[in-house]
C-alpha cells in the first residue's frame, strides 16, 4: 500500500557495500580467443549483462573489477595476463571462462598452452564449456554478484 | 614415398611444380617474372627422412595459384627474400617451429618463441617429456625456462 510516506531500510553498511559492489561489476575488455565472441555476444542485445550493472567493458585494468579470461592462455600470453591482473584495484575479481582456461581443453598436450589459467592468477568463478554459451556466462557472472554478497552460491 | 620432381594437379585444381633444391630459386624466379608476385605462404613438413618446404605463390594479374614444393635432407634452403619481402617473417615462423634453416636470410631469429627456446616444437622428434615455461624479464623480454617454478 503507497501511502506517501518515506520508507525505512535497515542494513548493515557492509551489506549495503556488498550490495552496491555486486550489482557495479564493470569487466576488463580483454578477449584472448574465439570465447570472446561469446563474451562480446554476453554484452550484446539478446543477453544483455547491463541489466545486472555490468555494462560498461573497460579498455583500462585500472578501471575495471572484473577480469574474464576469455580464450586459450598460451605460455606467452601468461605473463602479460598477471601483469594485467597486478594492475586492476582491489576488490577484483576473476572468471575463467571455457574449458581451455580451466585446464587447458584441446591443447592438455600441446607444448605452449598453459593448463589453467588458476596457475597464474587467482579464479573466483570458473564457466565450462567450449565456448559457453553467452547465458552460461551471465550464470557465470550471477553467481559471482552472490559470491560478492556472500550469498550461498548453489 | 620417394620425392620425385615433376608437375602435377592438385585436388583443388592448382598446380603444383616439385624441385629439388638446386632448382627452387631458379623456379621461383622465373615464376615471379610470370606475374606471381604475391608470396602467400610458406610452409614446412616433416617426413621424418626430410623436410619438405611449400611456396604457395598467388597471381593478382591472372588470379591463380600455384604451389612449389622442394626436399632438403640437411635442414637447410635458399632464402628468397630477395625475391619477396614477405619471405623474411614466413621464414623466421618456419625456423622458429620447423627448425628449417633459411641460407642468405638477413635476420634469422625466432619468430614466436623466446630465443633460448630448446628446439623446434613442430617437428617429429621433438620431446614433449621436456616441459618448457615462459616468463618475462624486467625489460619486457620473454625468456624460456624449464623450472616450473620460474614461468608458466
Amino acid at each position: 500500500m503507497k501511502t506517501g510516506e518515506p520508507g525505512l531500510i535497515t542494513t548493515t553498511l557492509e551489506k549495503a557495500l556488498e550490495w552496491g559492489r555486486s550489482n557495479s561489476i564493470w569487466p576488463l575488455t580483454f578477449g584472448l580467443a574465439c570465447c570472446a565472441i561469446e563474451m562480446m555476444a554476453v554484452q550484446a542485445s539478446k543477453v544483455d549483462i547491463s541489466r545486472f550493472g555490468s555494462e560498461i567493458f573497460r579498455s583500462s585494468p585500472r578501471q575495471s573489477d572484473l577480469m574474464i579470461v576469455a580464450g586459450t592462455v598460451t605460455k606467452k600470453m601468461a605473463p602479460r595476463v598477471k601483469r594485467l591482473y597486478d594492475e586492476m584495484p582491489y576488490p577484483k575479481y576473476v572468471i575463467a571462462m571455457g574449458v581451455c582456461v580451466i585446464q587447458g581443453g584441446p591443447y592438455v598436450e600441446g607444448y605452449s598452452v598453459v593448463l589453467g589459467v588458476d596457475r597464474v592468477i587467482p579464479v573466483d568463478v570458473y564457466v565450462p564449456g567450449c565456448p559457453p554459451t553467452p547465458e552460461a556466462l551471465t550464470y557465470g557472472i550471477m553467481t559471482l554478484q552472490k559470491k560478492i554478497r556472500g550469498e550461498n552460491t548453489r | 614415398m620417394e620425392f620425385q620432381p615433376g608437375e602435377e594437379k592438385g585436388k583443388d585444381g592448382r598446380k603444383i611444380i616439385k624441385v629439388k633444391k638446386e632448382d627452387l630459386l631458379s623456379t621461383l624466379e622465373s615464376l615471379k617474372k610470370k606475374g606471381f608476385n604475391h608470396l602467400s605462404l610458406i610452409t614446412g613438413v616433416d617426413r621424418k627422412d626430410y623436410i619438405e618446404v611449400v611456396y604457395h605463390l598467388h597471381s593478382f594479374e591472372s588470379n591463380e595459384y600455384v604451389v612449389v614444393k622442394t626436399v632438403t635432407y640437411n635442414s637447410k634452403v635458399p632464402s628468397v627474400t630477395h625475391l619477396w619481402k614477405s619471405a623474411d617473417w614466413d621464414e623466421r615462423e618456419e625456423y622458429d617451429l620447423m627448425g628449417i634453416e633459411f641460407e642468405g636470410h638477413p635476420d634469422l631469429r625466432r619468430l614466436f618463441l623466446p630465443q633460448n627456446w630448446v628446439g623446434h616444437p613442430l617437428r617429429k622428434d621433438y620431446n614433449m617429456k621436456n616441459v618448457q615455461y615462459i616468463n618475462m624479464d624486467e625489460d619486457g623480454e620473454d625468456y624460456a625456462t624449464f623450472d616450473p617454478g620460474d614461468g608458466w
